[in-house]
């Protein structure tokens, strides 16, 4: 039990009924870090952040905050605070009652409160709204409120419940950018739950990609993105093309078992495979030496601003390549599609 | 086609104005089949009984017709009236304040409770709604006298050592009343429950507020019109229920619904009855006013 960690999972279990929602999870923070809990929906990281907030009681395990064992504790004598996705704002009460409601429960002095509700309503930029009520603002503003209310009580470690879920594009793009930004200025610690793989690249310092109540691996961004743990990692990260195939005698096949024009620098054992690779790796060749390499057709080409996306299709099998500059090819025509051994995965 | 002219331009108006008309009767259409239904059993029955208080009570005719203000001046002498207002007041007072408080709790407790125990408690808040007044007094009538099942359980159960027979005491009638208005209550509150994110109680809870301190801080608030429009509806039911209280109270409990379904039952005096109901009406519209005023200031969220 270190106190260099916000927050210390270790071993945290809770079923509902026979259903393992967080299956033995165990997770350092250390103080300033940026940790995102990212996976589908039904996979445990809401549940796992309730059970950091003391929403729901442990089965089994235990968590420690700043060094301090708090699983015992309700919620409301954790130092934890929520950024809710509905935001949950008090809707009788004014932005500044709002963001003055935890320092309230924390007995802050009133000059103390005043100076914290105008210091946080600046960090998120809505200064001069002090009296507003939540339904007199947009839905960002809401959640700059939120932000603000849980800020303003500097608790040890900011939870995240999918903050920007309920708000389109455009601004969940502003606000991620923003949450960013304070967490640079500011150094918050921050467990972060979202199903948006872009937002979780974007904004963590460490991202733990969950699946049925596990984690299956947490690393940097760049190492969840580059080097997966698993097929699972790797396909709910980014896009990709799959290649299903079987391999018999050093000869590849569909699984309707058409041959695949399919030529690999090194080859596969036999047995059934999938071969993966991102469609931004994958390259239109002109036989100019790829070390890999699928004949396919191609069925049709859409535009996507940056790139074209090829779609093609060889026997059973369908994949797109992303491509940039003029379209090269016509609906119809036989293509190569080549790429490099370390962009390649082969999962079995 | 080129139609373009000055025929077409005054066709296209004469057209747009009417679609201008239609958007503006519109709310009226939509609203006039319940506002004829208003006013025509309820405006038209209003004016009527106003006008019928004014006639004459001459002979053993229900009424003559005349002018005369005598109902209503008798109404300030007669110390029966102004002891049944008292009575009544009292009685729906309590009844009110207790409805209120049960259908509260019970509503808060629905609300909290996962989705699946909700149809059952509805069902049960139900059960009351569907068997008529009668009946339920009836069943009344076996559960209060001496030899009664609460008398029975209550001295079987070691708790009294003595029969308690409870029939016929403002305790009954108090009881009756409570569990006849009950379910309105209830159901009032539970759709103002369900209005309420539950995720408030997580932030405040969150935040550092005790279950109590959210309780106040909150949930109180945000339910305070519920709990005024509760009160007021059960206000209103308690004064104007007469079949529970006079069959389950004492013969000296006398009602305002009981001295006008006797003056216009026994003695069959309309004018007069039509008098005490105007008071009655005024009456409860004044109180209504009242408790508007007290839950009228409206923050953002409700208006």
């Amino acid at each position: 039990m270190s106190d260099k960690y916000a927050l210390e999972l270790v071993g945290i279990r809770r079923c509902y009924g026979s259903v393992v929602a967080v299956d033995d999870v165990s997770l350092a923070i250390e103080r300033g870090e940026f940790v995102t809990l990212l996976g589908p929906s039904g996979s445990g990281k809401t549940s796992t952040l309730r059970l950091i907030g003391g929403f729901e009681n442990l089965d089994s395990g235990s968590i420690n905050i700043n060094g301090k064992r708090v699983d015992h504790l309700p919620a409301y004598s954790r130092d934890t605070t929520t950024i809710f996705q509905s935001g949950a704002l008090f809707p009788h009460k004014t932005v500044a009652e709002n963001v003055a409601y935890g320092l309230r429960m924390r007995g802050a002095s009133k000059s103390e409160t005043e100076k914290r509700i105008k210091e946080a309503l600046q960090i998120v930029r809505l200064a001069g709204y002090e009296d507003r009520y939540p339904n007199q603002l947009s839905g960002g503003q809401k959640q700059r409120v939120a932000l603000a209310r849980s800020m303003a009580v500097r608790p040890a470690i900011l939870l995240f419940d999918e903050p920007l879920s309920a708000l389109d594009l455009s601004l969940r793009l502003q606000l991620r950018a923003e949450i960013k930004r304070l967490h640079q200025e500011l150094g918050f610690s921050a467990i972060y739950v979202t199903h948006d793989q872009s937002e979780a690249m974007a904004m963590s310092s460490r991202v733990a990609v969950m699946k049925q109540g596990k984690i299956e691996q947490i690393d940097t961004p760049s190492n969840i993105y580059n080097l997966p743990a698993n097929e699972f990692v790797y396909t709910f990260i980014g896009e990709n093309c799959s290649i299903p195939l079987r391999v018999s005698g050093g000869q590849a096949f569909d699984l309707s078992g058409t041959t695949l024009n399919l030529s690999l620098s090194s080859s596969l054992p036999d047995g059934e495979w999938r071969i993966c690779v991102r469609p931004s790796r994958l390259r239109l060749t002109c036989r100019d030496g790829a070390e890999n390499r699928l004949v396919a057709k191609l069925q049709f080409v859409e535009f996507l601003g940056d790139v074209h996306r090829y779609h093609l299709k060889s026997g059973a099998v369908e994949l797109f390549v992303d491509q940039p500059g003029e379209v090269r090819a016509n609906p119809g025509d036989t293509i190569e599609v080549g790429w490099s051994n370390a962009d390649m995965r082969a999962y079995r | 086609m080129n139609i373009a002219g000055p025929d077409a331009a005054a066709t296209y108006e004469a057209a747009r104005r009417r679609a201008r008309l239609r958007e503006k009767l519109a709310p009226w259409l939509l609203v006039s089949p319940a506002l004829a239904i208003t006013l025509f059993f309820f405006a038209v029955p209003i004016v009527y009984m106003a006008r019928m208080s004014f006639n004459e009570k001459i002979d053993q005719r229900f009424y003559v017709p005349g002018f005369t203000f005598d109902h209503y001046s008798s109404l300030l002498t007669d110390s029966a009236f102004s002891n049944a207002i008292w009575t009544t007041a009292k009685l729906s007072f309590g009844v009110s304040i207790a409805t209120t408080l049960i259908g509260y709790a019970f509503a808060l407790l629905v609300w909290m409770k996962p989705r699946r125990w909700r149809f059952m408690f509805i069902a049960l808040a139900l059960c009351p709604m569907l068997i008529s007044e009668i009946s339920i007094i009836f069943g009344w009538w076996v559960f209060f006298p001496r030899n009664g099942l609460l008398s029975y359980v209550l001295t079987t159960m070691g708790l009294l050592s003595d029969k308690v027979g409870l029939l016929y005491t403002e305790y009954a009638a108090f009881v009756g009343l409570v569990y006849l208005i009950l379910p309105f209550s209830f159901f009032i509150l539970l759709s103002l429950f369900d209005g309420i994110d539950k995720k408030l109680l997580e932030a405040s809870s969150d935040l550092g507020a005790s279950p109590i301190v959210t309780f106040y801080e909150v949930l109180l608030p945000l339910t305070k019109g519920g709990i005024a429009a509760s009160f007021a509806q059960s206000f209103i039911w308690a004064i104007g229920t007469y079949a529970t209280p006079s069959a389950l109270g004492p013969d000296t409990l006398w009602t305002i619904g009981y001295l006008i379904q006797e003056q216009m039952l026994s003695r069959h005096n309309w004018p007069k009855a039509a008098a005490f109901s105007m008071v009655l009406a005024a009456g409860v519209g004044v109180v209504m006013m009242m408790i508007r005023s007290v839950s009228a200031k409206r923050t953002p969220i409700n208006g």
